[in-house]
């Protein structure tokens, strides 16, 4: 995996992590492993979520404003 | 007839006369013929014996000398003007005075609708079979033009319709207006002119309007020079001309035809309004969209982090429960819990006893029980 996934990458890869976790498939110290990098592909994803919105909200103003 | 002639040793001479004789008497024998053409500078006078015109070839401009006795020309009561198109009957003549060659007539016949309806049928053949009115070579309009061409007759209720329609709709486009002739034997030359100057002027789209008239008001329109014009014609053309009926064939060649000349004008230019109006509507459309977008993605992600919490525990429960299971089986299969139940273990020299054979009476052996254990002395075997 590359240093910054897209998000569509990153959010996959979270759920695949989830997937794996909850078969129960992962020994022990690799399910740590694995809930530690989906707590990281979370935070990625929830921060690009985040910028996506202040941008509508950005866009969103500016277009209003625009119109006045 | 014999010209005369005179000889200069082997070179044979004629007088300017003889040689016009000569040749008038040749072109006396050639056949009476009709021929097509539209009457341009007529001249007629009391005093003269014959009236003159000159017939003009409207496709090349080729031009012929016509003349006609007066009287003749008098009582056929024609009141013929310029640019008429008439036929001619009668055969070539050199008026030998001047040596000037024309076509002396006997008849002349107006060019009647009937003949104007077959011409306009045989040219509308020969455009249509070059292609000139396919769909395939039909332009798109610009949808918002910079700036407008309109080709119109001076203080026209056609300008002024396209006019209005143009700046009701969308006031901010520039509007260039070509005035020319409309109708008459100049206007196909003057509108052909003023097409070409209006591209010159980096115009977007043009509109050639005129309003209803007469069939022989309209002509002007079928001309097979402008209607060449209107199909080669750089920039897109919407021609409006005359009423829904008539069908100039220049609306054929035009990129777009329109019934009267504000439906020109609806068709150059948006309203503005309604565009403003419609890109509103789409800004708002692509906003929600974007924040329904959001939504269902945060969604998926919380739902995703939830399980994510949820796993790390819910492995360890599950690995503390598949431990104890293992240790209680474990435990279950370990000697001692026998022993327990009151059974004991007789080892010899380390070596468990599984047989009375294997030991012999007074030999010492040792007993393991669940909680301690014993030497002893075998007293028999069995």
């Amino acid at each position: 995996m590359s240093e910054q996934p897209t998000f569509e990458a990153a959010q996959k890869e979270l759920e695949e992590i989830v997937h794996r976790l909850e078969s129960g498939e992962a020994p022990l110290d690799e399910a740590l492993k694995l809930w530690q990098r989906g707590e990281e592909l979370y935070r990625l994803c929830k921060e690009r979520l985040d910028a996506a919105e202040g941008k509508i909200e950005e866009l969103a103003s500016r277009a209003e404003a625009a119109k006045s | 007839m014999k010209v005369e002639a005179i000889d200069y040793g082997d070179r044979r001479v004629y007088s300017v006369g003889a040689f016009n004789r000569g040749v008038a008497s040749w072109l006396s024998r050639l056949p009476t013929v009709w021929v097509e053409g539209e009457v341009t500078e007529l001249r007629r006078q009391a005093r003269w014996a014959s009236v003159f015109f000159t017939l003009k070839d409207p496709a090349d401009g080729a031009c012929l000398g016509v003349s006609m006795p007066r009287g003749q020309f008098d009582g056929l009561r024609l009141d013929l003007a310029d640019g008429d198109r008439v036929h001619v009957y009668g055969r070539p003549e050199l008026f030998e005075a001047r040596g000037e060659f024309r076509l002396r007539a006997l008849s002349l016949e107006r060019f009647g609708l009937g003949e104007h309806l077959a011409a306009l049928e045989r040219l509308k053949q020969k455009l249509a079979a070059e292609g000139l009115f396919a769909a395939e070579r039909k332009r798109p309009l610009p949808f918002i033009p910079r700036r407008v061409g309109l080709i119109t007759g001076n203080d026209a209720a056609a300008k002024r319709d396209v006019l209005a329609t143009i700046t009701a709709r969308f006031r901010p486009v520039n509007v260039l207006v070509g005035e020319t002739y409309v109708q008459g034997p100049r206007a196909a030359g003057a509108i052909i002119e003023t097409l070409r100057a209006l591209c010159r002027e980096d115009v977007d789209v043009i509109v050639l309007a005129r309003g209803g008239g007469s069939f022989e008001d309209l002509l002007p329109f079928s001309d097979e020079r402008l209607v060449r014009a209107v199909a080669a014609c750089p920039v897109p053309v919407v021609s409006a001309v005359g009423h829904e009926q008539d069908t100039p064939l220049c609306d054929l060649a035009a990129d777009a035809r329109a019934s009267t000349p504000s439906m020109a004008a609806r068709l150059v230019v948006p309203d503005l309004a309604e565009v403003l109006q419609r890109l509103d509507r789409a800004r708002a459309g692509l906003e929600r969209g974007a924040r329904r977008t959001l939504e269902r993605e945060r969604r998926r992600l919380d739902r995703a982090h939830e399980r994510l919490d949820r796993a790390p525990r819910l492995l360890l429960e599950r690995g503390r429960a598949r431990l104890e299971h293992a240790a209680g089986r474990l435990r279950a299969l370990s000697p001692h819990a026998t022993l327990e139940r009151g059974y004991a273990i007789v080892r010899s020299d380390g070596a468990i006893v599984r047989t009375g054979t294997a030991v012999e009476p007074g030999q010492k052996v040792d007993v393991e029980l669940a909680e301690g254990g014993f030497g002893a002395r075998v007293e028999e075997t069995r």
